[in-house]
């Protein structure tokens, strides 16, 4: 087991610098004027110095692997450089913004989660009778319907009319309370540090900006975790060993859950894990929508202002978070599904 | 009726029926339906082996689950002797008679739960039975594990851990687990190997006289059957032809269709000429069998009468031994020694 683990993560060196080769190569493509241009805030800048004495100034003009070795240096000495377009080094960008994404994270996976694997069981349960179809039906038109219009949708429902679930993270006065100094941040979660601090109603706060974002993440995520879940209880359902099971006396209920349901939930698992990896790894339309400020749209505006100091950071960050959430998922896999055996 | 003599009769079979319909287009009409099982009646006496015989998709497997309720049969009555009374074997019922009449499954590689611990797998059915205490189960699967010659240090292990052979020791394991006076094996040694076969059929064997077991046991292997059979049902597409006692059955068949079947078995002596019978075509639809005798297309013997009337299985000399065969008393059948040696 301990083996096992230390084997999974020799590979991340090896993952963590391919990745970020692959965006070295990606951004050599453009030229340096091009890679300078991020760091010009106004014409003004240009009046004393020329293009060029920006380009040498930032080491544009060195060749790429030049630069890939400098950026590994510095990264050796936990230095990852300074993000332009979020004004801040990319480390405490990302400490920053990461919280705010794992809380998304958490809050989300649990409807989706589990309104997926209920609703894949009611379905599987009246397979092909009117409770099914109904509940295929609702799955699929969330799974239809593009995450930027039902948000936008309930935004414009549960904000614009009723004034519920406003967006952001938190309202005006909660973020005055929560950026003086005596509210300690624990954790960046905003949740669990109001709680920490004993404030529920800046607890209440959070969760009213955390409900509508969820509620938009599980419409969208419920259609797939039931065809999965429904696929695979109608498979385990007619497997020779729930035959057995009835055989030994058993009531419907026990050959339901104990049976059926426990061997249908191995598939569910590892589509349960890479969906928290991908909450995990930022939600750019929905953080957009919301206007929730998590790694996800920090990343969008980096890309979208070729702050290539920013996308390395946060690409080397997603690629360990990959292989760590992948070996989680991996050791689990071997706890729920006895004939897995890691070596 | 087919009533056999001797031992107390254990199990009633009455007009047995399994119906499959068969849907079709988008509104899943019935246009017909698969008659699998099809009129069967017959009895086990205590104590005894009735082996059932046929080929594929003959119903003999479909015809055991239906006994034990496994698949809902579509008509017919099934009794079980309890006490001296008459226990009704239906859907309702069944769940409080499981611990009387078991099964042991043909494929010991899908039917055990591959999450669940062998001592789980085999105290599940004490649980449900009202066995309350844990250790009490355990120490009962303990026995059980060593009746059927595994250990107690197999308890903790799962099923992908076992050969094939022992899985199937621990679904009979599992099976005996209750108690039950009467035991469905369906092909239970048709998934191994044979030498292993031998080991789990001796051990069906010894179970028997130990527990003073009934079996129902089907299978599509002659010599399996002749080894461990009292009595041997013979079925074709969806019901018994022949049923007899095994050996007047095996040396004197009285049905077109077990003589074929018999001539299909192999002989170890290599001078032996035996006659192959070859039945001509498929074996029909069970959707749509033929009229009369369902085995007249096939029927090297078959007459015009065979063509419009169904036979009716009928003991004919009052030796117990049923046949359902307009010509049985003319035919003059070769059986397994009766061939010729050259």
């Amino acid at each position: 087991m301990l083996t096992y683990i230390a084997r999974r993560l020799l590979f991340l060196p090896v993952v963590l610098i391919g990745v970020t080769l692959l965006v070295f190569v990606a951004m050599s493509l453009l030229s340096p004027y091009q890679l300078v241009s991020t760091y010009i805030k106004s014409p003004e800048e240009l009046k004393n110095q020329s293009l060029d004495d920006l380009v040498r100034k930032y080491g544009l003009d060195q060749p790429a692997h030049v630069r890939y070795m400098n950026w590994m240096k510095n990264l050796f000495r936990g230095d990852l450089g300074y993000s332009v377009s979020a004004s801040m080094p990319v480390k405490e960008a990302i400490a920053r913004r990461f919280p705010a994404t794992i809380e998304l994270a958490l809050f989300a996976v649990i409807p989706v989660v589990f309104g997926g694997i209920w609703l894949g069981t009611i379905s599987a349960k009246n397979y092909n009778k009117p409770l099914d179809h109904l509940s295929r039906t609702f799955a699929i038109i969330g799974w239809s319907l593009p995450d930027f219009v039902f948000g936008l949708i309930l935004l414009m429902v549960f904000y614009g009319v009723l004034g519920w679930f406003p967006p952001g993270r938190l309202s005006m006065w909660a973020d005055t309370v929560v950026l003086t100094g005596d509210f300690v941040r624990y954790t960046g979660m905003n949740t669990v540090d109001s709680l920490l601090n004993g404030r529920p109603d800046i607890f209440w706060d959070a969760v009213r900006h955390l409900i509508a974002p969820v509620i938009t993440l599980a419409y969208l995520w419920w259609a797939y975790l039931l065809r999965i879940t429904r696929s695979s209880m109608l498979e385990v359902m007619n497997k020779d060993y729930v035959r057995t099971a009835r055989a030994k006396g058993l009531t419907e209920k026990v050959v339901a859950n104990r049976h059926i349901r426990r061997n249908a939930m191995i598939p569910v698992a590892t589509v349960s894990g890479s969906m928290v990896l991908g909450l995990l790894g930022g939600v750019v339309i929905v953080e957009t929508v919301f206007d929730y400020k998590g790694i996800g749209l920090l990343t969008a505006t980096g890309a979208q202002q070729l702050d290539y100091t920013l996308i390395l950071g946060t690409t080397l960050f997603y690629g360990m978070l990959l292989v760590l959430i992948n070996l989680v998922v991996d050791l689990l896999y071997a706890v729920i599904d006895p004939r897995v055996r890691l070596e | 009726m087919t009533t056999p003599k001797g031992d107390p009769i254990l199990l009633k079979v009455e007009g047995l029926r399994k119906h499959f319909p068969i849907t079709k287009g988008l509104f899943r009409r019935t246009v017909g339906y698969v008659k699998a099982v099809d009129d069967v009646s017959f009895q086990v006496r205590r104590g005894e082996t009735l082996g059932v015989v046929g080929e594929s998709g003959c119903g003999k497997t479909t015809m055991g689950l239906s006994i034990v309720q496994l698949v809902q049969p579509t008509s017919g009555r099934i009794q079980l002797s309890d006490n001296g009374g008459w226990m009704e074997v239906n859907s309702k019922t069944i769940r409080h008679l499981r611990d009387k009449m078991q099964i042991v499954f043909q494929d010991p590689f899908s039917s055990l739960d591959p999450r669940m611990r062998i001592r789980d797998i085999v105290a599940e059915p004490l649980q449900a039975h009202g066995m309350k205490n844990r250790r009490q189960r355990y120490e009962r699967v303990e026995t059980l594990l060593e009746a059927v010659g595994l250990g107690s240090h197999h308890m903790n292990r799962f099923p992908h851990e076992f050969s094939g052979g022992q899985r199937q020791r621990i679904g009979i394991a599992r099976a005996l687990s209750l108690n039950p006076s009467l035991v469905v094996c369906d092909e239970p040694v048709s998934a191994l190997d044979v030498s292993v076969q031998a080991q789990v059929l001796n051990l069906l064997d010894d179970l028997q006289k130990e527990f003073g077991l009934t079996y129902l046991f089907v299978a599509h292997d002659l010599s399996v059957v002749q080894h461990i059979s009292d009595r041997v049902a013979v079925m074709y597409l969806g019901r018994i032809v022949e049923m007899g006692e095994v050996d007047p059955l095996f040396l004197y068949p009285k049905h077109p269709y077990t003589e074929a079947l018999l001539s299909a078995i192999p002989d170890p002596d290599p001078d032996v000429v035996g006659e192959q019978i070859i039945l001509q075509g498929d074996v029909p639809s069970p959707a749509d069998p033929p009229p009369g005798c369902h085995f007249h297309p096939r029927c090297r013997y078959a007459t015009e009468r065979c063509r419009q009337e169904a036979p009716e299985l009928a003991d004919l000399d009052g030796t117990e031994h049923f046949v359902a065969c307009h010509h049985a008393q003319d035919l003059d059948l070769t059986g397994v020694s009766t061939r010729a040696t050259a």
